[in-house]
């Protein structure tokens, strides 16, 4: 069987006294889509960087298809295809010639330089765009370039970080077509961060991160699955005693005090709720639907909102 | 796909060790220049900075100077103002790696395969040809100030080389610490203009206070000058082994210097480990936006 695309055990990065990241103990199988969220500070560019070669390990280890990140440098560097938060293009040249220096820079000869950037080229949709400066590129345009950058190589892990932020939804879907076919068409393995949660749903696993440490992981649906089979928004003044009710009459997984109210994961609500809303006619607001990865986030990242859970079901009194 | 990404189990186009590191330093220099032709307001304010001392500067001071030995002060300027142009461009170049760390392109380079040298050795060549071809320029106009005979044509262009090689690894080593470009402007400053002025460029050393002249001793830059001064037969202070020598050495020096010092997470030696000694939490710098950081 393959090696893992990335294996890191007890891998940690400090700035000065600060703990950026504290441990992490990382498998990602080859060929998975793999997201990392978690809040602005809680060790996901740091994880990259490390995982990219380009910082150096407070402790712990890590290895890249078998090979360390601090011995093999080198080697790991040839596999690796790199989308940073801000765009590696320069604009003072041409779409194209930074595509041409970015496979440079990778090895490549002449004429596979040539080949490689008109492949990507074509299959990024930037054809037409190539001769243009790419400062005169559009935000969109200018981040497909460096997802065209980082992909021209064939790397065999993708590491993004953050490859969507700022982009309209056009341009981000079609960043994640192309990162997707790579993934399973190519069987690319592809680490990302992401603040859009929705996009995180498309992953193999989630790793969820907080003040440098690991707070949740799992396949997206295991991980919403623990907030219950459904969540309910609720808000008004009754909101408060609606929410103790429901503690009593089902199962109620979690509930995150939000700005106007709560969300409560529940399991096994059924028919009840509509009996236990229309007793409750303080309420401004109330809606159920499907747990989602931002239920999740809140759930792991943000303790302080947590206001109930309770890992086994309850018993109704 | 080549045969080395084969051998180690993957698809990567990414080439072995060795051929990476020249097509590295190929896109480098390729990039650089295309950058420097570019940028026409910056080449043409390298171009007349030095015709601007040559004609305003020069002509004043033909008035009222006379440097001994040399016919008038233009003719022994001349020599230094074309190791200015060369120093400025050179320099310039070099430091404009501080734009690359601000902007993200520094550290897509740090990320190849072949590093920090390679981006080392690709610049230095590139901003070395640039300051060449700025002095270069100067030359040109040479013949309308001073007679020059073939072989001291092939002299000069050999000093003139040197010394835009040993200006451009000391921008580097400029560059090294720099994290944005905001410090860029005071560098020119503390840093050119001293390496100018205390260079023999544009006055001789030899009545200056000791303390001065021993530093203008210290400067690589008086080697070049002198060593073109030589070339063009006016008289000069060192033997042409002795500047070839200073500026050679000067070049490796400083080169493996900011090897060193120019990313320090590049670096693997003196690493803390669980119950060993090393540098803890003596990382100087959590870069946000750096060649590296959070």
């Amino acid at each position: 069987m393959s090696l893992p695309a990335i294996a890191s055990a007890g891998l940690g990065r400090d700035y000065g006294s600060t703990r950026a990241l504290d441990t992490l103990d990382l498998t990602v199988q080859s060929g998975a889509m793999v997201g990392l969220l978690g809040p602005n500070g809680a060790g996901k560019t740091t994880t990259m960087l490390l995982l990219a070669t380009l910082l150096r390990p407070s402790r712990g280890t890590a290895r890249v298809f078998g090979h360390d990140i601090e011995r093999e440098r080198a080697t790991v560097r040839r596999r690796l295809g790199l989308v940073f938060q801000e765009a590696s293009i320069d604009g003072l040249l041409t779409v194209r010639e930074n595509l041409i220096f970015a496979a440079r820079l990778m090895g490549l000869d002449g004429r596979t330089t040539r080949e490689a950037v008109d492949r990507i080229l074509a299959s990024t949709g930037l054809s037409n765009r190539a001769s243009q400066p790419a400062r005169q590129l559009s935000t969109g345009w200018r981040r497909l370039t460096d997802l065209a950058r980082a992909l021209l190589h064939r790397p065999d892990l993708l590491i993004l970080d953050e490859p969507t932020v700022g982009l309209d939804p056009e341009h981000r879907e079609r960043a994640w077509k192309l990162i997707e076919e790579e993934c399973r068409e190519r069987g690319t393995t592809v680490l990302f961060s992401t603040h859009y949660l929705p996009e995180a749903e498309r992953c193999d696993d989630v790793v969820l991160l907080a003040n440098g440490r690991v707070v949740g992981t799992g396949a997206p649906a295991s991980l919403m699955a623990t907030i219950g089979d459904a969540v309910l928004e609720i808000e008004g003044h009754d909101a408060p005693r609606l929410l103790s009710v429901l503690e009593r009459a089902v199962t109620v997984r979690l509930a995150i005090k939000t700005a106007r109210g709560y969300r409560v994961g529940v399991t096994g609500a059924g028919d009840t709720l509509a009996k236990l809303v229309a007793a409750s006619p303080g309420l401004a607001r109330f809606a159920v639907r499907p747990p989602t990865l931002d239920d999740v986030y809140f759930a792991r990242t943000q303790d302080a909102a947590v206001v109930a859970r309770s890992s086994a079901p309850q018993v109704p009194a | 796909m080549s045969d080395t990404a084969q051998a180690i189990g993957g698809s990567s186009l990414a080439a072995g060790a060795g051929a990476s590191g020249l097509a590295a330093v190929h896109g480098i220099v390729a990039r650089d220049l295309a950058r420097a032709f570019r940028q026409k307001s910056r080449l043409l304010g390298g171009l007349a900075r030095p015709f601007m001392w040559l004609v305003f500067v020069g002509t004043g001071y033909n008035a009222i100077a006379r440097v001994e030995g040399a016919v008038s002060y233009q003719a022994f300027v001349y020599p230094g103002v074309v190791v200015m142009a060369a120093l400025f461009g050179s320099m310039l170049t070099a430091i404009s790696t501080v734009y690359d760390r601000e902007f993200g392109m520094l550290r897509l380079m740090l990320a190849s395969p072949a590093g920090v040298s390679a981006l080392l050795t690709g610049r230095a060549i590139a901003a070395a040809a640039i300051g060449f071809v700025q002095g270069a320029v100067v030359l040109v106009f040479m013949p309308a100030v001073l007679s020059v005979s073939l072989s001291q044509w092939l002299a000069v262009l050999g000093a003139l080389a040197l010394g835009a090689v040993a200006t451009s690894v000391l921008g580097l080593l400029v560059a090294a610490p720099l994290r944005s470009v905001e410090n860029f402007a005071g560098v020119i400053n503390v840093v050119l203009f001293p390496l100018l002025f205390l260079s023999g460029a544009l006055y001789p050393t030899g009545r200056l206070p000791a303390v001065l002249r021993a530093v203008a001793r210290l400067n690589p830059v008086t080697y070049a000058v002198d060593l073109m001064r030589l070339a063009l037969g006016q008289p000069a202070e060192f033997s042409a082994p002795w500047s070839i020598g200073v500026l050679g050495v000067t070049t490796l020096v400083v080169f493996g210097l900011t090897a060193v010092v120019f990313d320090p997470e590049q670096r693997f030696v003196g690493r803390a480990r669980p119950g060993g000694p090393g540098r803890g939490g003596a990382e100087p710098n959590p870069p946000p936006r750096g060649g590296v950081g959070q």
